[in-house]
């Protein structure tokens, strides 16, 4: 049994750290017991090493050969970018195949366009143009109910205009006659003066 | 243009890519280590290179599950050490092993392929997962910390297992004395 402060076979193989290392070597110096079994450690490594590395008999190398080839689905299923690409490929070839493979939608035949627009000519004839004089006659009644109450309504301020005009001519009228009335009594008491 | 070395994880991309001929670039790179362990482990040759082979094919196959290419390493051996141990099991239980040599024998000056002999015996005699653990840490320079990924298991194991065969080699091989190799 070693007293060593580690296992000599640790700072054998190496295991140890280099500060517990130091301390096994510094043991070592002063244990002639575990010296020894380092010793023996020493000798059987030795020992071991004498045994030498055989060459093999024939070299091992392989063909390519489909039988040894990995499965196609596993190199793909092991190959990321490989599986994105080959994702990516059979969604455009889904794609592809839809279009492709689409019922053609209905097409309807192309129109007579020349019978569309004398159709439409003649509804327009039929529909809008009635509407349309029944629109213009009925501004043209609002335009002229309109213009009707202007006029009244000028004609009833002229003659308002009128009647104040009369008015006052009339009150002017009075004015002068009396203007004139009080000349004459002035001229008459003027005459009248020695 | 600026050359680099080719790393394994160059390989192992144009490997994924079903490059072959990277892959077989790269088995060059491993196939001794991965045989030697093997061979450790099963103590066949014939069977070592078989299992070498299934093991680099399974590899091949599996490349995808690979998430970390800087870790082939251990991902590598764990695949090793399963193929073994599968053999192993279908094996019967190793009671053929080596005989224990007595005192007198271990005492014995030997000759370098004597002492080969030595180490293999001794090696044969140890549980196949000590032998797994020394050979992992003593032939194939593995950290703790890679043995615990290829074995599956937690350092502490993995320090227990070759320290207990570090023992019991330790009392066969120390007292070997050699002769032309000291």
């Amino acid at each position: 049994m070693s007293c060593s402060p580690y296992d000599l076979k640790d700072f054998f193989f190496g295991e140890l750290e280099a500060a517990q290392g130091r301390q096994v070597e510094e043991h070592l110096e002063g244990c002639p017991e575990c010296r020894e079994e380092f010793e023996r450690l020493r000798l059987t490594r030795t020992a071991l090493d004498s045994l030498r590395e055989e060459e093999p008999p024939r070299r091992i190398a392989f063909v390519s050969d489909s039988v040894f080839e990995p499965r196609w689905w596993r190199a793909l299923w092991q190959s990321g970018p490989r599986l994105g690409f080959a994702s990516a490929a059979m969604l455009a070839l889904a794609i592809l195949v839809h279009a492709v493979t689409r019922p053609a939608p209905n097409v309807a035949p192309a129109p007579d366009t020349a019978a569309i627009e004398a159709r439409i000519g003649a509804e327009v004839a039929q529909r809008i143009e009635p509407a349309v004089r029944a629109a213009v006659a009925e501004s043209e009644a609002r335009q002229a109910k309109k213009t009707e109450g202007l006029v009244s309504a000028a004609r009833k301020d002229f003659e308002l205009q009128r009647d104040a005009d009369r008015v006052a001519i009339a009150e002017t009228l009075v004015l002068l006659q009396k203007k004139y009335n009080v000349l004459q009594l002035a001229s008459v008491e003027w005459g009248a003066r020695p | 243009m600026i050359f680099r070395e080719v790393e394994d994880r160059d390989l192992i991309a144009k490997a994924r890519r079903g490059g072959v001929e990277a892959y077989n670039l790269l088995i060059s790179r491993w196939e001794k280590r991965v045989f030697n362990y093997l061979l450790r482990l099963v103590r066949d040759r014939e069977d070592a290179l078989d299992l070498s082979q299934e093991v680099f094919l399974k590899a091949y196959q599996n490349l995808g599950k690979l998430e970390d290419a800087g870790r082939f390493g251990p991902w590598l051996f764990r695949i090793a050490h399963n193929e073994a141990f599968s053999l192993l099991r279908r094996r019967k239980p190793e009671g053929d092993a080596e005989p224990e040599p007595t005192g007198q024998a271990r005492s014995f000056r030997m000759f370098p392929i004597e002492l080969t002999l030595a180490v293999e015996s001794a090696l044969a005699r140890l549980a196949p997962d000590q032998r797994e653990a020394v050979v992992l840490k003593i032939y194939q320079g593995f950290k703790f910390e890679e043995m615990a990924e290829v074995l599956s298991c937690p350092v502490s194991t993995v320090k227990s297992r070759l320290y207990t065969a570090l023992d019991l080699l330790k009392d066969t091989l120390a007292p070997i004395q050699t002769r032309g190799v000291q």
